[in-house]
């Protein structure tokens, strides 16, 4: 187990340092730098400029640097926001994502599993059909679409929850929530109707019902272990996908966390901040992969690892 | 489980941590800003949104008044010595700080210092050097010396800012708001560093409101500042600027009563919404200008009548009313519109009618040697912003329409776009200018071939007549000289004129006094709510 874990880090770690060395060599080969932006300049504050950011030294030297940097969990500063730097920006902008991430997954497995196990249980009727049409607009229908319809009918038809920001209260966070957990529900609840149809027809099953056990027992006692499992494996990379994935959700609904950094700082050259959130979403999607792993291992003793 | 149980109560408490927020709708101003500031310290800051937030919590010498107008700020008077080089501001008696220090003229020296010093790392230090040239501000800037003694912003007493420049520049007013030069209150950032700017209870500013409540990516809060000195005045007590990036979330916010003050307009809603609630639509002129540069290094854009011949094949009107669609203003020139005693010239062909120009523009053409059976070809670089995108298409069917050119429109970002500028590799450049106040001088000085060697103009003439103009100390006469440098510019046809960019933004009708300004100017202080 020990072992297990030591390795999969060890990895993790590998794969890890091959994606910040590639993103900080290719983002520089990107025309453009942070501070070609104002031609009335002179060029004697610009170079004041670049030398305090370090970038007029080699890049290999601006990378050694940012290493000792991130030795010392220093992300260095932001070329953007100029009054922050990149570590207060994920500390000030992670609580949101996770906050959002974290319920829209919570939402996802819930609504996903019951939907998918009554659709399994009442094949072809209609929870199943609703639970299909739920999966197909999920899937089919982008959030960039469903996001603006969301907030057009909830928020300005009916008035129940502000369209965007969140100075209004937590209530501004339930839209974000629900478009962000709505794919995750279909794909969840296909996965669970599918694998749950499946062990329904195990022998052991039969024999449990033959033994007398009653409907919902065999269902939440043995049915239910074995058809979770894909949804657990699921579960995993889709909790890193649902944190690091939620750029659009972010800036649709204006949310201050720090997806929409991701997209702006690539846009705007703000090269350490770029670095700092590669490094922490690729650190997020390791970690959220090995622990998938154990908790497979855990609930399944055929992929138990030691 | 129990882990996991745990995990979920954790969250929940940080969202429960999001207690609404306590109500204060009807006393409070809700402006969207876009995206984040990029810095709340007022050195630094160079947002123009941004600038939003720094002009209700600070103020300069001078301030603006509904409309961009020049009023007296912290300075109740100013002189002017009869060489125009010179100019004395008094300030009003009893100034304070929101935190109750008194407010002294050294405070305004110092921001000077602070901003020019190269360690401050702000890229405003050209408002003192180069749009006016005030005494020992580019040697500081440059870091030749560090002594503050040159510099020729002055505290003779606590009540006297003096300003000695190296020429006459009656603009300089225009730069003395809370934007260029906020007053600095040093023992605040002596204590606290740039955090002073940043934590709301530890920032310490002058002006109508202060801060309550700082957000990274959400919100700014402002209170009214009751030391203000004209706080008997300032009608709304709280002003709340909101991050929003996304333009449609935006109206969506407008819409719901969110917002009551917005940033943008989405381009494709325009129509209706004139049509719908005119009332709340404000679409005016701001100081950005577009046109687009002819490379004059790459024959044959070096040929007048190559240039002057895709000029005027441009259909101004067409390109805004039926491609663009943005609300920006067609332009026939580079300087004027924006100050009303600026008399300037027009470009060549100005005055025919568009079927004119383009028979002109045909027999320019055919004269240079080219036409639909010697295509001309042709790259326009222009960045990939929907609006700008569609502007350089439409330029470039034009073209192709009227004298068979063959234009490739290469789109890129905006950072790469600008320093393509400098690496030449365009034909023509979708070039655009924002003017630091709205007069025609902003943008002829920018033009000038030693400031702006990156359009390979060779024009003595052009830098010899804004030499005279920059000897006048009035308007009316510096205007005149502005307007015969405007003649060579617009003659030599090095760009060609495209449009004036509009502000777009929408105001609910609770909000009295809104009034547009072309420099962006919305002080919260002079608005009112219902």
């Amino acid at each position: 187990m020990l072992r297990f874990v030591a390795k999969r880090l060890w990895g993790g770690g590998l794969t890890l340092a091959a994606l910040v060395t590639l993103t900080f060599f290719v983002m520089r080969l990107a025309p453009g730098g942070p501070f070609s932006k104002n031609r009335k300049i002179s060029p004697e504050v610009l170079a004041n400029i670049q030398e305090a950011f370090h970038l007029d030294e080699p890049v290999w030297q601006q990378f050694g640097r940012w290493l000792w940097g991130l030795a010392h969990l220093d992300l260095g500063p932001s070329t953007r926001f100029r009054d922050y730097s990149v570590n207060d920006i994920i500390a000030s902008g992670l609580p949101w994502s996770l906050t959002i991430g974290f319920w829209a997954i919570v939402v996802a497995s819930l609504v996903g599993i019951a939907l998918g196990i009554a659709g399994a249980l009442r094949r072809n009727g209609a929870s199943d059909y609703l639970a299909g049409t739920i999966g197909v607009i999920g899937i089919a229908i982008p959030i960039f679409v469903i996001g603006p319809l969301a907030q057009a009918f909830f928020a300005l038809r009916l008035g129940w929850v502000p369209v965007g920001g969140i100075a209004g209260g937590w209530n501004a966070l339930i839209l974000p929530i629900l478009v962000l957990a709505l794919p995750n529900i279909a794909y969840i609840s296909r996965l669970t109707r599918s694998s749950m149809i499946e062990v329904l027809r195990e022998n052991y099953v039969r024999t449990a019902r033959a033994k007398g056990l009653g409907a919902r027992r065999t269902v939440l006692r043995h049915v239910l272990k074995g058809a979770l499992l894909p949804v657990i494996a699921y579960l995993g990379p889709a909790t890193a996908a649902i944190i690091t994935g939620s750029i659009l959700i972010e800036t649709i609904f204006a949310v201050p966390g720090i997806g929409r950094h991701f997209v702006d700082a690539a846009l705007n050259r703000d090269y350490p901040l770029v670095m700092g959130i590669t490094i922490l979403y690729g650190g997020l999607v390791i970690v959220a992969n090995i622990a998938t792993d154990l908790v497979r291992g855990w609930i399944d003793p055929r992929v138990r690892h030691d | 489980m129990k882990r996991l149980i745990l995990t979920a109560l954790a969250a929940l408490a940080l969202t429960a941590a999001l207690a609404p927020a306590p109500a204060r709708a009807d006393d409070t101003l809700d402006r969207g800003i876009g995206s984040e500031w990029s810095s709340l310290d007022p050195q630094v800051n160079f947002d123009a949104a941004a600038g939003w937030i720094m002009m209700d919590a600070y103020e300069g010498l001078v301030t603006f008044g509904p409309g961009g107008a020049v009023v007296p700020g912290a300075a109740e008077s100013w002189d002017m010595s009869a060489d125009g080089k010179t100019y004395t501001f008094h300030l009003r008696d009893g100034l304070k700080w929101s935190n109750g220090d008194p407010l002294v003229a050294q405070d305004f020296v110092n921001s000077v210092l602070r901003t020019l010093n190269p360690d401050t790392l702000s890229e405003k230090g050209y408002y003192f050097y180069s749009v006016v040239q005030i005494k020992g501000a580019a040697d500081l800037a440059n870091g030749v010396t560090k002594d503050p003694a040159t510099l020729g912003v002055t505290a003779p007493d606590d009540r006297t800012v003096v300003i000695e420049m190296l020429t006459p520049a009656p603009h300089i007013l225009d730069i003395l708001g809370a934007f260029q030069i906020p007053p600095l209150h040093t023992p605040s950032l002596e204590a606290n560093g740039t955090a002073g700017f940043t934590e709301p209870a530890k920032v310490v500013s002058n002006g109508a409101y202060m801060f309550k409540e700082i957000v990274p990516q959400s919100h700014v809060l402002l209170e009214k500042n009751p030391n203000y000195w004209d706080a008997a005045n300032v009608k709304i007590p709280f002003v709340k600027y909101h991050v929003t990036e996304d333009v449609g979330t935006e109206f969506k916010r407008f819409q719901a009563g969110e917002l009551e003050v917005t940033y943008d307009i989405p381009v494709n809603m325009i129509e209706q919404l004139k049509a719908e609630i005119p009332d709340q639509v404000f679409i005016s002129p701001s100081t950005e200008v577009t046109y687009y540069s002819f490379n004059l290094t790459h024959p044959p854009l070096d040929n007048l009548d190559v240039r002057m011949a895709l000029s005027l094949a441009i259909d101004r009107e067409t390109l805004q009313e039926k491609i663009v669609k943005g609300g920006a203003i067609p332009s026939y020139s580079y300087a004027g519109g924006f100050d009303p005693s600026y008399q300037g010239p027009k470009m060549a062909g100005a005055d025919l009618t568009q079927a004119e120009r383009e028979a002109k523009a045909k027999e320019l053409f055919a004269k240079a040697g080219y036409g639909p059976d010697n295509p001309l070809k042709l790259t326009i670089v222009t960045t990939v912003a929907e609006d700008r995108t569609r502007l350089a298409q439409g330029v470039a069917l034009m073209w192709k329409k009227v004298l068979g050119v063959e234009a490739q429109v290469n789109p890129m970002e905006r950072k790469a776009w600008l320093d393509e500028f400098y690496a030449g590799g365009w034909d023509v450049f979708g070039d655009n200018l924002v003017g630091d106040f709205a007069g025609a001088e902003t943008f002829l000085a920018y033009m000038r071939p030693s400031a702006e060697p990156g359009y390979n103009w060779v024009k003595p003439e052009y830098d010899a007549q804004m030499d005279v103009a920059a000897t006048k100390p009035d308007k009316e006469s510096r205007n005149a000289e502005l307007a015969k440098a405007e003649k060579i510019l617009l003659d030599d046809m090095i760009f060609a004129p495209i449009a004036v960019e509009p502000s777009r933004i929408l105001v609910s009708p609770h909000v009295k006094g809104w009034v547009p300004s072309p420099a962006g100017y919305y002080n919260s202080q002079y608005l009112g709510l219902e």
